[in-house]
């Protein structure tokens, strides 16, 4: 071990720490050039692995549309920095820091989960950088958020009036048990989702929340199935639903399941893990862009996608780029201390409602006000950055496939 | 981000010492490390300690249900054991961060933790600040282990580790250097989860999964088993090679996003197996007594090493 001196190591070290240090100022020169750059967290691995590439490809479409254009703010270029947050909390406020100190990024979009949104707002709220969700917990834009927090989903609690709406005018269960991750975003729906049914005159058997990453849940289904309600809401994630769905088929309950698309769906991942029979009749719901806007219309042609595609967050990043570069042009300035006082302009309006992206940053251009319709939601916010105006779609599994039956907005 | 490789720094230096050196494995770490967070930032928003305090706070909050493990589970059982007992306690302490929303605000996790000096310096220069005083903290740590692991105690240590059954019948007291040797780690690692509160600001029973006792295992058995330095260099490898492998976009080009991802977690483990095959014993070796070839006059008789060479 002669090799390695103290000196040695020191220097080693040494090095080690100062080449993280010192790789911003490399990139300062990077940051004054002509492009603007946009960092974008999504979950490529993870729980929620199965949304990132879609989300990815629609941001690079967005991009590519905008720079085909000409570009925002005079010919400059928007440059994408595409990373993975492994659906983390800690690895997105990791990638937070990233894009804001390395990159030297104004905007940062994507962030699926509630966990990478939560430990990325105080980040971006601190170094007065616009942080774009597409997650659900009312927390997120709780307290105050100095406008540099913007949601494009449904909030929890609206997913909860959606919901009891459904089940009491269109499926009609007396009595419902329920079973809730133990989750940031699922809490509230649970919450609403039960103040509802009883406020209804229903018959809430049970509520139980359960832990992540159990290997078994055979207690939880046998306590919450074996009271024999007409229906169990299940509110949970891919992995747990799996696992609960299995317990429930091996233990020959008869009540129906509703659940999340984002467990019962996941791009078809569920009805792959279980098998169709498991999966049959199973209701999910989950917010949805209307299909029938325009703006999605357009978005599916962006996409080179078949016109009955339904995606559920790759139109929110397009809204997160679009919504940014159409405030940027419109405060004519790439920070986010001038363009986060914009967002509700072009979104909100007043103005002409325009779906068309390019032909809408045109008209910011000419001095003229837009209201801009996005392809996920019609991009409307209240003050504290709340999406209004975003629906919920509701499907059942048949033949292992899901088949589309409702669209309702809260 | 070398901020973060400083925390994982103390917590590899943490687990060094009580595994590294004293030979108890801390299947446990994720929670105490969670422990230590929770710790640290319910003593700010709860308790309105200051955030030195707070620090020192969770250090002996941690510290103190270690050393309580350590001694309820090793008076009854044997070492082996042991690891099991941490394993639980440690998973206990996770579902505690949980479940117990009046405490914890459970999933949702607690926002806006204070981080020392918060309102005296700017956001952006603040994250050079935080890696100042992580790197000094790393050094201080690395600087009293190595005078504890040089001083009679750290032989205790060894010699405990090495055969405890030896140390006993030279007539020293076991379980109580065992709880020590546990305690101490735990106060470190009450450091480290004081520190992630600071950085991150927001904590959430997500941050503190089973992966980061992964991570700290790798960084001590890279960095060399019982070797301070080299836990240190360990953690830096790991967490260069698992945060730095995101830079490898901009160096290879034509590699879409998702295919890094799988990519990155390639590369991880190919750089530990090939650190395994060519320098199987980590980067550095523990240190060890050198016995003087002269005797000098200050010395009487120099102590030969505890320890035969492994």
């Amino acid at each position: 071990m002669k090799g390695f001196s103290r000196r040695r190591i020191l220097k080693t070290i040494g090095a080690a720490v100062a080449a993280p240090i010192g790789a911003p100022f490399l990139n300062l020169a990077h940051a004054q050039g002509s492009t603007i750059p946009i960092g974008v967290a999504l979950p490529m691995t993870g729980n929620a692995g199965a949304y990132g590439p879609d989300m990815g490809e629609a941001a690079k479409r967005t991009v590519e549309m905008i720079n085909k254009a000409g570009g925002i703010l005079g010919g400059r270029k928007l440059e994408l920095i595409v990373e993975d947050s492994e659906s983390s909390a800690s690895v997105a406020a990791n990638l937070s820091q990233k894009f804001i100190n390395v990159h030297r990024c104004q905007s940062l979009v994507g962030y699926w989960g509630t966990p990478e949104g939560m430990s990325s707002r105080p980040i971006a709220i601190q170094n007065k950088v616009v942080l774009m969700v597409s997650s659900a917990a009312n927390a997120i834009t709780e307290g105050d958020t100095e406008g540099y927090v913007w949601r494009f989903q449904m909030k929890a609690t609206d997913w909860g009036i959606v919901i009891s709406r459904a089940t009491e005018q269109r499926l009609g269960f007396k009595s419902v048990g329920v079973m809730g991750l133990q989750n940031a975003f699922v809490l509230p729906i649970m919450r609403v989702f039960e103040e509802r049914m009883r406020a209804l005159g229903r018959t809430v058997v049970d509520s139980l929340v359960y832990n992540p990453e159990q290997p078994s849940y055979r207690a939880e289904v046998q306590r919450v199935f074996g009271k024999k309600p007409e229906a169990v809401y299940c509110f949970g994630l891919l992995p747990d639903f799996v696992s609960i769905m299995r317990e429930v088929y091996r233990g020959g309950f008869d009540s129906k399941v509703v659940a999340l698309s984002i467990a019962a769906d996941s791009e078809g991942k569920f009805v792959n893990a279980v098998g169709a029979d498991v999966a049959e009749g199973i209701r999910h719901f989950q917010p949805m862009p209307d299909v029938s806007a325009p703006g999605y219309k357009r978005f599916l042609k962006l996409m080179g996608a078949p016109a009955d595609r339904v995606y559920l967050f790759p139109p929110n990043t397009h809204d997160q780029i679009a919504i940014a570069a159409l405030a940027m042009e419109k405060a004519k300035s790439p920070m986010a201390v001038d363009w986060s006082k914009q967002i509700i302009p072009v979104g909100n309006g007043p103005g002409e409602a325009v779906d068309d992206l390019v032909g809408a940053l045109e008209m910011v251009r000419g001095g003229r006000n837009v209201n801009f319709q996005g392809a996920g939601s019609t991009c409307d916010f209240t003050p504290n950055g709340d999406q209004i105006g975003r629906g919920m779609g509701q499907w059942i599994i048949k033949g292992g496939k899901s088949v589309f039956v409702e669209y309702a907005k809260p | 981000m070398s901020t973060v490789v400083c925390f994982s720094a103390i917590l590899a230096l943490a687990l060094n010492f009580q595994w590294g050196l004293g030979g108890m494995v801390n299947f446990g770490l994720a929670g105490f490390y969670a422990l230590g967070a929770y710790s640290c930032a319910l003593l700010m928003l709860k308790g309105g300690f200051n955030t030195f305090f707070a620090a020192l706070g969770a250090m002996g909050i941690v510290a103190l249900v270690c050393g309580l493990v350590a001694l309820v589970t090793l008076r009854v059982t044997e070492e082996d054991y042991f690891a099991i007992v941490t394993l639980g306690v440690g998973e206990m302490l996770r579902l505690v961060a949980l479940n117990e929303d009046w405490l914890t605000k459970g999933a949702l996790g607690l926002t806006g933790i204070p981080r020392p000096l918060g309102e005296l310096i700017p956001p952006p220069v603040y994250l050079y600040f935080m890696l100042a005083l992580s790197v000094v903290l790393v050094a201080a740590c690395v600087w009293v282990l190595g005078r504890l692991s040089r001083s009679p105690f750290g032989r205790v240590v060894r010699a405990v580790r090495e055969d405890d059954v030896v140390a006993a019948t030279l007539g020293k007291n076991v379980l109580w250097a065992r709880v020590r040797i546990f305690a101490i780690g735990g106060a470190l690692i009450g450091l480290a989860g004081s520190l992630h509160a600071f950085y991150f600001q927001y904590i959430d029973p997500t941050q503190f999964s089973t992966i980061v006792i992964a991570y700290a295992f790798m960084a001590v058995i890279a960095g060399g088993r019982g070797a301070h330095v080299g836990a240190v260099a360990g953690a830096a490898a790991v967490m260069l090679l698992l945060e730095g492998s995101r830079f490898a976009k901009e160096l290879v080009p034509g590699l879409e996003s998702d295919q890094l991802a799988a990519v990155r977690i390639i590369i991880i483990g190919i750089g530990l197996i090939m650190l395994l095959i060519y320098r199987p014993h980590g980067f550095m070796r523990e240190y060890r007594l050198q016995v003087p070839l002269k005797h000098s006059p200050g010395q009487a008789r120099p102590q030969p090493p505890k320890e035969a060479p492994t």
